[in-house]
């Protein structure tokens, strides 16, 4: 094996890619999470989209690399430092950026090519805002449980969301992805990858061409996010589904209770034990 | 002429990092003598996987009450930094909040709230829940944890090396920023248009900040990873002896489990008054 194959890269290089896309759009969108965001009239201007660097990264190393490192990099900085994890909705996050930013850098194919990096980073941050605001759709619908029974939330979801995107498409996607990309990418290129020990990327180097298999695992991925989404909609209440298979949920609760009870009683009868034990030990 | 104070003094005023950085290290690194963070980190994932989850399912009042109410005393044991909570209240009613407003606006009535204040309940209880564990665990515990259950280690690897790294990169970035300001002619915020302007100004600052620290950090996340590879940090990710040395430090006590029987008891309780009601 040679030391230096032409275009792929090992292993530990793909690691430094994660790590690097991980600690700068961490450290951004740690920011961005502390800055709030302010309202002229309805238009929202937030500086949320940081997309810029992974988008940046990804288009001048391993696509993939790059936006697993920017999702894991936003989950792990700007959401369990700072304690803000959402559950549920974070796997959807981490989904959709990855998707959107390795599509955008897929679709670069030489990094020289300005018109070619502009539209990769627009349509790699509207891919991404695209599909949060349909898992956003979503999951308003599925956590409401009578939706369709109140009058004008339905209408009032679309309109929010639909302005949210365009609003976010319009003023992030340009300001934030790509002018900033359009910037950044032929500074970098050539720059940046000698301090990673690696080759520029050009045209002859880049990974294969697009086949079927991208848009299908995108297509598989999302579903995994919808998926997590949909769990939600059984809506089945705690009570209904014990019910079931109990003849009065009022038994079953109080027999919860003394079930609870026992238990708290155990561990205490176990705490006095366990203090008693390392005395007797000890004489 | 209110609106432009508003446009400038969100953004530049509070973009004092220093105020930021104190609070992200507080958060992080200030309370690891807490009850909270004193617990086996395995158990506390078993109960944010209740917490964190269940809440979206039921539509239960009185229950939802129930674990909000827990989940608050968990939040105050765990002693957050002042400044999550703030966000995770203006995260919650904000969200809400302009739902309810666009509902009223597109012609719905007062029936709209009823459903709106059950999903601020459920938001509420479940990142009040996240918030617990999030932020009252010492991220190093955390990553153990998240480690014993299986999770890639490469999620643990990151949970770890941004616990190190975050002052490093904070500082980094400040001064970076620093600089370029010292460099920089600002335009004069007088006018309207002088305040555009020093915003562009100011948001031009910081992308182009981020050229130096791609840089910077590229270096840095080369000589990390090569230190890896010298410690045989790939093939000790994979190894089973490894993880049995790194996950030995885990211990369940009485007090994990008094702490789950406790949690078990109150919701069983709620359970008890919501189907008497």
């Amino acid at each position: 094996m040679s030391a230096v194959q032409k275009g792929t890269l090992n292993q530990s290089q793909k690691l430094m890619v994660f790590v690097l896309t991980m600690a700068l759009y961490g450290l951004a969108t740690l920011f961005t999470e502390l800055i709030p965001s302010f309202q002229v009239g309805i238009v929202e201007f937030s500086v949320e989209y940081f997309l810029f660097i992974p988008l940046t990264l990804a288009m001048l190393f391993d696509p993939l690399s790059a936006a697993l490192g920017a999702a894991t990099g936003e989950l792990v900085f700007s959401e369990i430092m700072l304690g803000q994890f959402g559950g549920l909705g974070e796997l959807e996050k981490f989904i959709t950026v990855t998707i959107g930013v390795y599509v955008a850098g897929r679709l670069v194919r030489d990094p020289k090519n300005r018109k070619m990096v502009g539209v990769a980073a627009f349509s790699g941050a509207g891919l991404q805002l695209l599909l949060g605001t349909i898992v956003d759709i979503l999951k308003v619908q599925l956590a409401v449980s009578d939706f369709e029974a109140v009058a004008g939330l339905p209408e009032s979801v679309f309109a929010t969301e639909g302005f949210a995107f365009f609003n976010d498409l319009l003023f992030s996607g340009i300001l934030f992805c790509l002018l900033p990309a359009l910037y950044l990418v032929p500074r970098l290129y050539g720059k940046i990858e000698p301090l990673l020990g690696m080759e520029p990327r050009t045209e002859a180097v880049c990974s294969g061409r697009l086949g079927w298999k991208l848009p299908a695992g995108c297509a598989l991925a999302f579903a995994v996010a919808v998926g997590a989404e949909l769990l939600a909609e059984s809506g089945l209440s705690l009570i209904d589904w014990e019910a079931g298979w109990a003849e009065s949920p009022t038994a079953l609760a109080a027999g919860m209770v003394v079930a609870a009870v026992v238990s708290v009683g155990a561990v205490m009868l176990m705490r006095a034990r366990s203090v008693k034990a390392p005395m007797e030990k000890s004489v | 002429m209110r609106i432009t104070e508003k446009l400038s003094s969100n953004i530049l005023d509070k973009v004092s990092i220093d105020f930021l950085r104190s609070q992200v290290l507080k958060n992080a690194y200030g309370n690891d003598d807490t009850v909270i963070a004193g617990m086996d980190p395995r158990m506390l994932l078993v109960w944010y996987l209740f917490f964190g989850l269940v809440p979206w399912f039921v539509d239960d009042v009185p229950f939802l009450l129930g674990c909000f109410f827990l989940v608050a005393i968990t939040t105050k044991l765990a002693r957050v930094a002042g400044m999550v909570l703030f966000l995770f209240v203006l995260g919650v009613f904000s969200q809400t909040g302009y739902l309810l407003f666009v509902t009223l606006l597109f012609g719905g009535d007062a029936s709209a709230v009823g459903p709106l204040l059950i999903l601020t309940l459920k938001v509420a209880t479940v990142s009040l829940a996240s918030v617990t564990i999030f932020s009252g665990l010492d991220p190093d515990k955390l990553a153990n944890g998240l480690m014993w259950y299986g999770c890639p280690e490469r999620l643990s690897f990151s949970i770890s090396y941004a616990y190190r790294m975050l002052p490093l990169l904070m500082e980094e970035f400040q001064n970076v920023l620093l600089s370029y300001r010292l460099r920089g002619n600002p335009p004069s915020s007088d006018t309207f248009c002088g305040k555009v302007r020093y915003l562009i100004y100011q948001v031009k600052v910081i992308i182009h900040a981020f050229y130096p620290l791609m840089l910077n950090t590229a270096k840095r996340s080369r000589t990390t990873v090569e230190v890896l590879e010298i410690r045989g940090y790939r093939y000790a990710a994979v190894d089973r002896e490894v993880k049995k040395i790194k996950l030995s430090s885990l211990k369940i006590t009485n007090n994990d489990l008094m702490f789950l029987a406790l949690s078990f008891l109150w919701v069983a309780v709620t359970v008890l008054v919501s189907t008497l009601i």
